[in-house]
C-alpha cells in the first residue's frame, strides 16, 4: 500500500515533540528546561533519574479483604449507586490520607484508603510494585508516583495502559498546580501533610481533565487536532505573534487555542512542547470559565517541560468578537504588563489581517463529515501523523453522534489492540453486526477506521488510499506543519 | 480512677487553627487480645462483642468528631496484634498523627510490651520530633478482675515518657472510652498545628526568583 511519498500530516521538523518513541509515552524522563534557561541555555549537565523499576503483579489473592462488610459505618459499600459507578478514581499519600477521589465525600472514605495504602504496601513489603488487579470484570490500576499513590477503578472498556496513562495525566495535573519538586519536598518535611489544603478548587481541574481523558481522543492518541486554516492565515497569525512579542525577552511558548484546537503555537527555538502538557494547557483554558471575564496571570508548571518550576502564564481571549484563547508563557515573574501590552498588538494585527474573521469562520464551519466529503462507507476515522504528534478527525455523523461513547469506547480497544505490550498488532480487521472497524499502525501514521457494516473488503484499501489522498491534499490546512520560532 | 493527664502546651496551637476540615491518621497498636478491635467498635460503631476474632494485618474505619468546633475526620488504622499479621510495619506507621497504644490492665505481660510497641513505632514511622510525637496510652478491660495493673503503674510509665494522656477504659462497658478518643483528635490536633503550615503560601516562588536575573546578553532566545 505503498501510494504517498510523504504520509498526510508530517513534517521533517515537528511543531510538537513526537510521541512516537519506544518508551512509554508516560514514564519518559521529565525535563528540566527552567533552569536551563535560566542559564541562558546551557544544558543540564546531569539528570536525575526519575525511572522507577516496575514489575507486573497480577492475580493477587483478594480474598483477605480486611474490610467488614457488616457494619454500619461501610454503609457506603452498601451505597449500590456509588460503588457500582463505571469508574472511579482516588489519589491519596503514601501515608494513607485521602486527596481525591472523583465521587463520594473522601473523609468519609478515609478507611477505604487506608485498604489501598495497605494493598499498595503489602506488594511493596516484597520489593515488588503492585500494578493491577483484575477481577470479576473490574480493572483495579495502580499508580505508585512518589509520593503519591493513584488509583483507577474501572468497570469500562479501558485497558490497563490506557488507565495508567490517564492516572499519569492526574498526576501531572497535581504537579502542574505545585510543581514535583515542591511535592516531593512536603511529603519529605511531613508525611502526615494533609494535601487538600494546597489542592482546594483543583478537584474542579481533575475532574474535567477524567472526563476530557474519557472522550477526548487527542488523549488516547497522545496527540494534537489543530484548527482547520489555510497555511497563509496560520502563518499570518504566528507571524502577528512573534512580531508583537520581538522585543520581550523569556517568553518560552505562545499558544493559541480556540474550542479545544490548536490555532498556532509560537516557541522559543531551542524548547519543545510535549503533547501531553499542551493538553493540561487545554484543560485549564476549558475548565476555567474565569478567563473568559478578563486577563489572567497565573503560575502554571508544565510538568514534562520543567517539572521543578513554573512558567508564568499570561492567559487571555483575543476579543469579545473572537472566542480564542491566547496564552503567552514565560518565565518571568512580573511582566503581566507587559505581556497585556503583547497582547493588544497581537489582536491589532490580526484584525488588520482579517485573521480574527478567519478563525471564526473556521469555528463557525463544523469540519467536513465522511459523507459530505465523498466518502460514504466511512462513518468515522482518527489519523494521527506520528512525526508531528497531530491529528484529524471528521465531524461525528450519525449513528455516533447521539452515542459518542459507543465511538471513544471501539477507538479505545482499537487503540488497545494496536498497543498492546504483549501483542501488539499492525493491522486489523473486524467485521461486525453493527459496523466494520479498521485500524493499522505504520511507521509514519496510525489509522482507525469505522466502516458501514456491508462495506466490501476488496473496497476497503481502495477508500484508505482515497481518504490518505484527501488528506494529503489538505494537509496545509488540517496539519499545522510550520515550526515558528522567536 | 481515671486520670487524665495533658501537657498544657499542646494545646494552645488548636485556637490558632484554620477552619478548613481536618483528617488525622491514629494507628491503634499494643498485644494481641487486649481489646483494639472492640475499642475501635465500640468508639466507632457502639457495639461489643465477647467474641474473639483476631485481626488479619489490619482494619480500618472512619470516624467523624468535632474538636473544638472543627470538624475532623479520624482514620482509625486497627492493626493485628499477632505478630505474625506484622508485616507491613513501616507502612503503616507512616505519616500517622496519633498512636495509641494499648494493654489489659488483667495482663501483666501485656503492659511490660508497650515500651517495645513505643520504641517500634517511633523507629519504624521516624516522626520528625520523636519526643513530642502524640502518644495516648489505654489500659483497657477495668470491668474485669483481679486486675493486675495498678493505675499508678500506668500513669507512672506514661510520666516517665514525656507525660502521655492515660485513660481506663472498657470496650465492653463503653466506660471512658468516647472521652479517650476525643484526647486522642485533641492531641494530634495540636500536633499538627504545633508546626505552622508552612505551604499555605503561594508555592515555589523562590526558585523563580532565579529566572528573574536578566539574561545575559548572549542569550539570542527571543
Amino acid at each position: 500500500m505503498s501510494f504517498l511519498e510523504v504520509e498526510p500530516g508530517a513534517a521533517g521538523e515537528s511543531l510538537l515533540l513526537t510521541t512516537d518513541t519506544s518508551q512509554p509515552f508516560d514514564d519518559e524522563q521529565m525535563s528540566s528546561s527552567l533552569e536551563e534557561i535560566k542559564r541562558d541555555g546551557k544544558p543540564k549537565e546531569t539528570d536525575e533519574s526519575n525511572n522507577e523499576n516496575i514489575s507486573n503483579v497480577n492475580n493477587y489473592d483478594e480474598n483477605s479483604s480486611p474490610v467488614q462488610t457488616d457494619n454500619e459505618e461501610n454503609e457506603l459499600i452498601q451505597d449500590k449507586k456509588w460503588a457500582l459507578m463505571d469508574k472511579h478514581i482516588f489519589v491519596l499519600s503514601l501515608a494513607g490520607k485521602p486527596i481525591y477521589s472523583r465521587f463520594g465525600n473522601e473523609d468519609k472514605l478515609a478507611w477505604l484508603f487506608g485498604v489501598m495504602q495497605t494493598l499498595v504496601s503489602f506488594i511493596q513489603s516484597n520489593e515488588d510494585d503492585l500494578l493491577s488487579i483484575s477481577a470479576a470484570g473490574v480493572n483495579f490500576v495502580f499508580a505508585i508516583k512518589k509520593p503519591l499513590i493513584l488509583v483507577a477503578v474501572s468497570r469500562k472498556q479501558e485497558s490497563v495502559p490506557q488507565l495508567q496513562s490517564q492516572l499519569n495525566y492526574i498526576y501531572n495535573q497535581i504537579a502542574s498546580i505545585l510543581t514535583t519538586s515542591k511535592l516531593i519536598k512536603i511529603y519529605e518535611q511531613r508525611q502526615n501533610y494533609d494535601l487538600r489544603r494546597l489542592l482546594s478548587g483543583v478537584e474542579r481541574l481533575i475532574n474535567h481533565l477524567l472526563d476530557f481523558c474519557e472522550s477526548e481522543p487527542a488523549f488516547l492518541l497522545k496527540a494534537v487536532q489543530c484548527l482547520s486554516l489555510s497555511s497563509s492565515v496560520r502563518g499570518n497569525i504566528s507571524s502577528a505573534i512573534i512580531s508583537s512579542c520581538s522585543k520581550i525577552k523569556n517568553i518560552v511558548f505562545a499558544i493559541l487555542l480556540a474550542n479545544n484546537k490548536l490555532i498556532t503555537l509560537v516557541r522559543m527555538k531551542k524548547y519543545s512542547l510535549h503533547p501531553s502538557d499542551l493538553h493540561l494547557i487545554f484543560n485549564l483554558v476549558q475548565a476555567t470559565e474565569s478567563f473568559k471575564t478578563g486577563e489572567s496571570w497565573a503560575p502554571i508548571c508544565l510538568p514534562r517541560f520543567d517539572s521543578s518550576g513554573f512558567l508564568y502564564g499570561y492567559v487571555s481571549y483575543l476579543a469579545e468578537d473572537c472566542q480564542a484563547c491566547l496564552l503567552l508563557l514565560t518565565v518571568e515573574r512580573e511582566v503581566f504588563h507587559t505581556l497585556a501590552e503583547a497582547k493588544q498588538r497581537i489582536v491589532e494585527k490580526l484584525r488588520r489581517n482579517n485573521c480574527l474573521e478567519a478563525i471564526n469562520d473556521s469555528l463557525a464551519k463544523p469540519d467536513l463529515s465522511c459523507v459530505s466529503s465523498g466518502f460514504i462507507e466511512v462513518r468515522h476515522y482518527l489519523y494521527k501523523a506520528k512525526s508531528t504528534a497531530q491529528f484529524y478527525q471528521p465531524s461525528v455523523s450519525p449513528p455516533y453522534n447521539k452515542y459518542p461513547q459507543v465511538l471513544s469506547n471501539m477507538y479505545k480497544r482499537l487503540h488497545q489492540r494496536l498497543h498492546c505490550p504483549a501483542r501488539p498488532l499492525k493491522l486489523f480487521f473486524e467485521r461486525r453486526a453493527t459496523e466494520a472497524i479498521f485500524a493499522w499502525d505504520t511507521v509514519g501514521f496510525e489509522l482507525y477506521i469505522i466502516f458501514e457494516p456491508l462495506v466490501e473488503t476488496s473496497n476497503v484499501v481502495a477508500i484508505i488510499t482515497r481518504l490518505l489522498n484527501w488528506m494529503k491534499e489538505r494537509e496545509d490546512n488540517l496539519f499545522h506543519l510550520h515550526v515558528p520560532t522567536f | 480512677m481515671i486520670h487524665v493527664s495533658f501537657s498544657s502546651s499542646k494545646f494552645t496551637a488548636v485556637a490558632m487553627a484554620s477552619r478548613k476540615k481536618v483528617l488525622l491518621k491514629v494507628i491503634i497498636l499494643g498485644d494481641s487480645s487486649v481489646g483494639k478491635t472492640s475499642l475501635m467498635n465500640q468508639y466507632v460503631n457502639r457495639k461489643f462483642s465477647n467474641q474473639y476474632k483476631a485481626t488479619i494485618g489490619a482494619d480500618f474505619l472512619t470516624k467523624e468528631v468535632t474538636v473544638d468546633d472543627r470538624s475532623v475526620t479520624m482514620q482509625i488504622w486497627d492493626t493485628a496484634g499477632q505478630e505474625r499479621f506484622q508485616s507491613l510495619g513501616v507502612a503503616f506507621y507512616r505519616g500517622a498523627d496519633c498512636c495509641v497504644l494499648v494493654f489489659d490492665v488483667t495482663a501483666p505481660n501485656t503492659f511490660k510490651s508497650l515500651d517495645s510497641w513505643r520504641d517500634e513505632f517511633l523507629v519504624q514511622a521516624s516522626p520528625r520530633e520523636p519526643e513530642n510525637f502524640p502518644f495516648v496510652l489505654l489500659g483497657n478491660k477495668v470491668d474485669l478482675e483481679p486486675r493486675s495493673i495498678s493505675s499508678k503503674r500506668a500513669q507512672q510509665w506514661c510520666q516517665s515518657k514525656n507525660n502521655i494522656p492515660y485513660f481506663e477504659t472498657s470496650a465492653k462497658e463503653a466506660l471512658n472510652v468516647e472521652q479517650a478518643f476525643l484526647a486522642i483528635a485533641k492531641n494530634a490536633l495540636a500536633q499538627q498545628n504545633s508546626a505552622v503550615d508552612l505551604y499555605n503560601e503561594f508555592p515555589d516562588q523562590i526558585k523563580l526568583t532565579y529566572a528573574q536575573k536578566p539574561p545575559s546578553s548572549g542569550s539570542s532566545c527571543c
